[in-house]
């Protein structure tokens, strides 16, 4: 029985702790009587995985019917994919994903299906690349279908979108036509956290902006303590993507879902260290955490984030379940919880995070200072269940180097949001209704969206609104060694150190604060009592 | 952060050279390892044995004798025992092994190894070689029945070695004797082998437990080795560890008195108890911290 995740106090005895900056680590002491977070350990994969999903296509959850009975000569089926978003890293290979589009796959065409196309649920995501593609659904799948008939979904080619209709909140509601055609959507899901899967798949993943901003606004965002809460009324963002599944499932639009869980094992082998907890490191651990350090600490920009970029999980399964959406997705939930729920006495008055190298809008790319406020602000922060982890008005410590340096393909728009808009107001409702429509709309982005890898113009938008919720919350906001133009400019302030900054907090939360410092990754979610 | 304070840093935080800690509000989260433990086989090697005489005898004997003032009696009680035995005695301070096997005979010496706390003594690299080498020794999970040193104990006598003992299972902290344990005659039972006795005298005066180093001006410390002990047919274990207590207890009434009123006390069985003074626990520390008169040695002052 793996052990669950705790609060440390920390004590005389306790060892200097391991801190996320970006593409770096450092060792930090805390203030004794800090509570630190850790997560629970990493829970047993499953033994035999083909067969675990094998079964679960054969016997689904819910009033579902088995796969193979859904499978027909002659029906339009359409297989819809997440994308390079999850897992975060990405997982050594092969995929889950691969795993159960082979076995899906090889129904349907034992089934006799002859109209079958695979889409990767990107949303308004970037177009994952052809290499990217083929590690994630394998070669066998890739040489099968690729180009044709498997492909980024296109949430700005007009032709291919289908309306579906108002949800009874008035919200829009519109989908890939393709998906809202077919017989049946097969989707193939990770489930990283507590938001992901369930509606959220279809009814974003295969969205369009007109469907995607009835939630992905500045007031759902902060109306939803907290994302990863996805219990009705706790989350107004789940809720919506209820209203609107449901909608679909009411128009006729039938989805097989496949939800799959990992298990915490976030790092590889070699850097087996980073998933331990920091008293028990043999000493190899601690030679191999130096050393890496040193090499991390002297590598040029670019090696360092080649290192980074190669950087693969050695996650195991640990749940894999098929059939109706609701009820799939309530099981996944609880396989989730077991891995990653801590439970948490009491709000802090200063809630410490590192911000790692990765986030879900940055694989093989540059977390640039809006994903930084996303990462840390957006997801670590929301990482809660009932209430935050710091209390109304209370202090958030990150980490991160927060450097001003954007990737110019993937995330056009971000650079110019940074320029222009943050340079005018951070404000996320005067954001809201000053730019996002013209940034939304924009030509240029859509084309480079649809025809380059980039992010949808409104991208950027998002990805503040997500650090609202946060911001709204923490009275200051402090970046250990953040850069001091480039956190200025997000209109935070920076510290060089944990003890400047628990000096400069004390104009908020007095000189002998309650610290909290959520030690992620690997990922968890608190239960905050 | 310079690359020699992040060294520093972590030197003190994880402890380095120290026994590691665990975070207090971590212990019950702490998982039990299986611990495959340090390997002490290859001190017990032709190499390690040369290794460790030269130790012993060209090191510490001369250290030992150099800091305390030792005596040893009785080895002429040795002389008619053939190996392997269980040397036990007495146990109040860190002196106490490295006494017994720098004062063993050389027959002894070579093949003897010393049962030592893994706690203690098997927590880091440094102190398990040093260990493994000086002491021969392997290690014993206290408090937890210590089956894998039970079964090393006696591999080892079965190959012929003789073990070092502390039936108490760890020092004493005033230097009084504590209640001993039976896994040493359980073990002589099993292995049908004599039990050696030696009283330490003086060795918690010199190096009580806490500190490291003999105090200053040679603190006079006796070793005192008694005749071996052979469990007789159908005695029991209880009865065995009884007999083995009383011999060392014997063993300080003759240090303190002569060896013919010690064995006419045991005859009566008037010997001393070893248990130290009843009543509040400092009497126990007050009596134990007494020293050790220099008999036989002229007097500064008179």
């Amino acid at each position: 029985m793996p052990r669950p995740g705790f609060v440390l106090e920390v004590d005389e005895r306790t060892p200097p702790l391991i801190v996320h900056e970006g593409e770096g680590y450092r060792m930090q002491r805390f203030p004794l009587g800090t509570r630190v977070v850790y997560p629970p350990d990493p829970l047993p994969g499953l033994r035999d995985l083909s067969g675990r999903i094998g079964r679960a296509l054969l016997e689904p959850t819910g009033d579902a019917k088995p796969l193979p009975e859904l499978l027909f000569a002659g029906m339009k089926l359409t297989i819809a994919v997440d994308d390079i978003s999850v897992p975060l890293p990405p997982m050594q290979l092969p995929d889950v994903r691969q795993r159960v589009l082979e076995q899906v796959i090889e129904l349907a065409a034992r089934a006799g299906v002859d109209d079958l196309e695979i889409v990767i649920a990107t949303a308004l995501h970037r177009r994952m690349t052809p290499e990217e593609i083929r590690r994630m659904v394998g070669e066998r799948v890739y040489r099968s279908f690729w180009p044709d008939r498997l492909y980024n979904f296109d949430a700005e080619d007009k032709d291919g979108l289908a309306y579906i209709g108002q949800t009874d909140m008035d919200e829009d509601v519109e989908i890939m036509k393709r998906a809202a055609e077919s017989d049946l959507i097969v989707y193939v899901n990770i489930n990283l956290v507590a938001m992901d899967g369930g509606h959220k798949s279809v009814a974003i993943g295969l969205a369009s902006y007109k469907s995607l901003r009835h939630h992905h606004n500045v007031h759902t965002m902060l109306d939803s303590k907290s994302y990863m809460d996805p219990r009705p009324g706790h989350s107004a963002i789940n809720d919506s993507t209820i209203r609107m599944g449901r909608l679909l499932a009411a128009n006729g639009v039938k989805v097989f879902q496949i939800e799959t869980t990992l298990n915490s094992r976030t790092f590889p082998s070699q850097l087996g260290f980073l998933n331990e907890r920091e008293w028990e490191w043999s000493v190899k651990d601690q030679g191999l955490m130096m050393a890496a350090k040193k090499a991390n600490d002297l590598a040029p920009p670019r090696v360092r984030r080649e290192f980074y970029r190669r950087i693969e999980g050695s996650y195991q399964v640990t749940g894999v379940h098929a059939g109706e959406v609701e009820a799939v997705h309530e099981r996944t939930l609880a396989n989730l919880h077991r891995q990653q729920l801590v439970e948490v006495e009491g709000q802090a008055d200063v809630l410490v995070m590192g911000i790692p190298y990765l986030g879900p809008y940055n694989v093989n790319s540059i977390l640039n200072p809006i994903l930084v406020h996303c990462l840390g602000l957006g997801y670590l922060f929301n990482m809660y269940r009932n209430v935050p982890l710091v209390r109304e008005g209370g202090v958030a410590i990150l980490y991160h180097p927060v450097p001003w340096e954007f990737h110019t393909i993937h995330h056009p728009s971000y650079v110019d949001f940074f320029e222009e808009v943050l340079a005018d107001t951070t404000e996320p409702k005067e954001i809201e209704e000053r730019y996002e429509e013209r940034y939304a709309t924009d030509p240029w982005y859509a084309h480079l969206y649809r025809t380059s890898n980039a992010y949808h113009g409104v991208h950027p938008f998002y990805m503040w609104y997500w650090g609202a919720h946060g911001r709204d919350h923490c009275g200051s906001v402090i970046f250990v060694g953040g850069e001091p133009k480039t956190v200025a400019r997000l209109g935070y302030r920076r510290a060089d150190s944990l003890r400047d900054a628990l000096e400069m907090a004390k104009d908020t939360v007095g000189s002998t604060p309650k610290i909290t410092y959520f030690h992620a990754p690997p990922i968890m979610i608190a239960d905050v009592r | 952060m310079s690359a020699r304070d992040e060294l520093k840093e972590m030197a003190r935080g994880f402890r380095w050279g120290r026994r590691p800690l665990v975070p207090r509000s971590a212990e019950p989260f702490m998982e039990e390892r299986e611990d495959e433990g340090f390997p002490t086989d290859w001190a017990r090697s032709p190499a390690g044995v040369f290794a460790r005489q030269a130790i012993l005898q060209g090191f510490m004997h001369p250290l030992v004798k150099g800091e305390l003032s030792l005596r040893v009696y009785g080895l002429d009680r040795l002389r008619d025992v053939r190996g392997p035995v269980i040397f036990y005695s007495n146990h109040s301070s860190h002196l106490d092994a490295t006494l017994i096997m720098c004062t063993l005979p050389d027959r002894f010496q070579r093949t003897t190894a010393v049962g030592a706390a893994r706690d203690y003594f098997f927590d880091v690299w440094w102190r398990q070689a040093f260990t493994a080498l000086v002491y021969a020794a392997f290690p014993i999970d206290r408090g937890k029945g210590g089956q894998g040193a039970i079964d090393k104990a006696r591999e080892l006598v079965r190959d012929g070695w003789s073990i070092v003992v502390f039936p108490e299972g760890t020092r004493s902290s005033d230097g009084h004797l504590q209640r001993f344990r039976h896994g040493a005659a359980r073990l002589a039972l099993e292995l049908e082998v004599p039990c050696v006795p030696i009283a330490i005298v003086g060795a918690f005066q010199a190096m009580p437990k806490g500190k490291w180093w003999p105090r200053r001006g040679r603190p006079v410390v006796t070793l005192r080795y008694g005749d071996a002990i052979e469990a007789v047919p159908g005695e029991t274990h209880r009865s065995l560890s009884v007999r083995m207590q009383d011999a060392v207890a014997e063993l300080f009434d003759e240090d303190r008195t002569s060896w013919w009123d010690a064995i006419g006390r045991a005859d009566r069985g008037e010997t001393p108890s070893l248990a130290g003074p009843a009543g509040s626990p400092w009497r126990r520390t007050w009596e134990g911290t007494r020293p050790v008169a220099r008999r036989g040695e002229p007097k500064a002052w008179s």
